[in-house]
């Protein structure tokens, strides 16, 4: 119960939902890079913007609320879409390399900054553990 | 996160298959009989890609789906002492055009270099998650 209170009290369940949408968005970006020269594909990505509109809801939500656990920040999940429907090639694949590498690196750039925020709250939970043992 | 690293593979996969038909196709450009030895130019070969990464599988990746002949007309060059020539003096070459198959080759290669970045990528976001528990 304590170790629950103080991993889910922080902003720790905000950064992991921001993990798992990294990753998940990360697995639609490299099956586009992987389609890119098949004919007929859509490509599909999930929107950051209606993402951080919805876990910002959540996390105020969560302030306004009595308790730590009530808003449940697990099943927050975003809709595939398929951002440039407009933009096709000959081939109606509406592939554009640049966008998809630059949306590839934002991604993992924010993946690897939520990744070092919880490594840090993880480790700022181990000092302070230790200094009540020790 | 994994499977990302598959869906890379299977687009890996599908460009060295392109490659390799390429590279068929240029090493064939002159050859105006089949491998029994009969008057038959060689017909230019080309990959169709389908996303999936196989034939009916729902798994997220791109698979060759059919490699296609080019039903183009072969290449009539004026040579009536060549063996090979028609009654009219016409020897019909393959219907390979280098330029083509030079872009396209780029094209693989540099199809294949965004699937290398990608799998990069993905290593790189698998490290920094798996740092969590060191």
């Amino acid at each position: 119960m304590f170790i629950e209170r103080l991993l889910n009290q922080g902003n720790a369940p905000v950064i992991e939902a921001s993990v798992r949408f990294a990753a998940a968005r990360h697995r639609l970006l490299a099956e586009n890079i992987a389609n890119v020269d098949t004919p007929g594909y859509v490509q599909r990505d999930l929107s950051t913007a209606k993402f951080q509109a919805a876990l910002s809801d959540r996390v105020e939500r969560r302030e306004q609320s009595a308790s730590y656990d009530s808003v449940d920040f697990d099943d927050l999940d975003s809709a595939v879409e398929n951002p440039m429907s407009g933009a096709l090639f000959h081939d109606r694949n509406n592939r554009s390399m640049e966008q998809l590498m630059s949306d590839n690196a934002k991604n993992a750039l924010f993946h690897n900054m939520m990744i070092e925020l919880l490594r840090r709250q993880f480790s700022q939970i181990e000092t302070a553990l230790k200094e009540h043992v020790g | 996160m994994f499977d990302s690293l598959e869906t890379s593979a299977t687009a890996l996969m599908a460009q060295r298959v392109r490659m390799d038909t390429i590279a068929g196709n240029v090493a064939n450009i002159n050859v105006t009989r089949d491998e029994n030895g009969q008057i038959s130019p060689y017909r230019r070969r080309f990959v169709v890609f389908a996303t999936g990464a196989d034939r009916g599988s729902s798994k997220p990746g791109v698979h060759v789906h059919k490699i296609e002949l080019d039903s183009s007309p072969f290449r009539k060059v004026f040579d009536p002492g060549n063996p090979d020539a028609a009654s009219d003096g016409y020897v019909s070459y393959p219907n390979v055009d280098m330029a083509i198959e030079q872009v396209n080759m780029l094209e693989a290669s540099r199809a294949y270099e965004a699937n290398v970045t990608m799998m990069e990528t993905t290593k790189a976001m698998i490290n920094a998650t798996l740092r969590l528990i060191a």
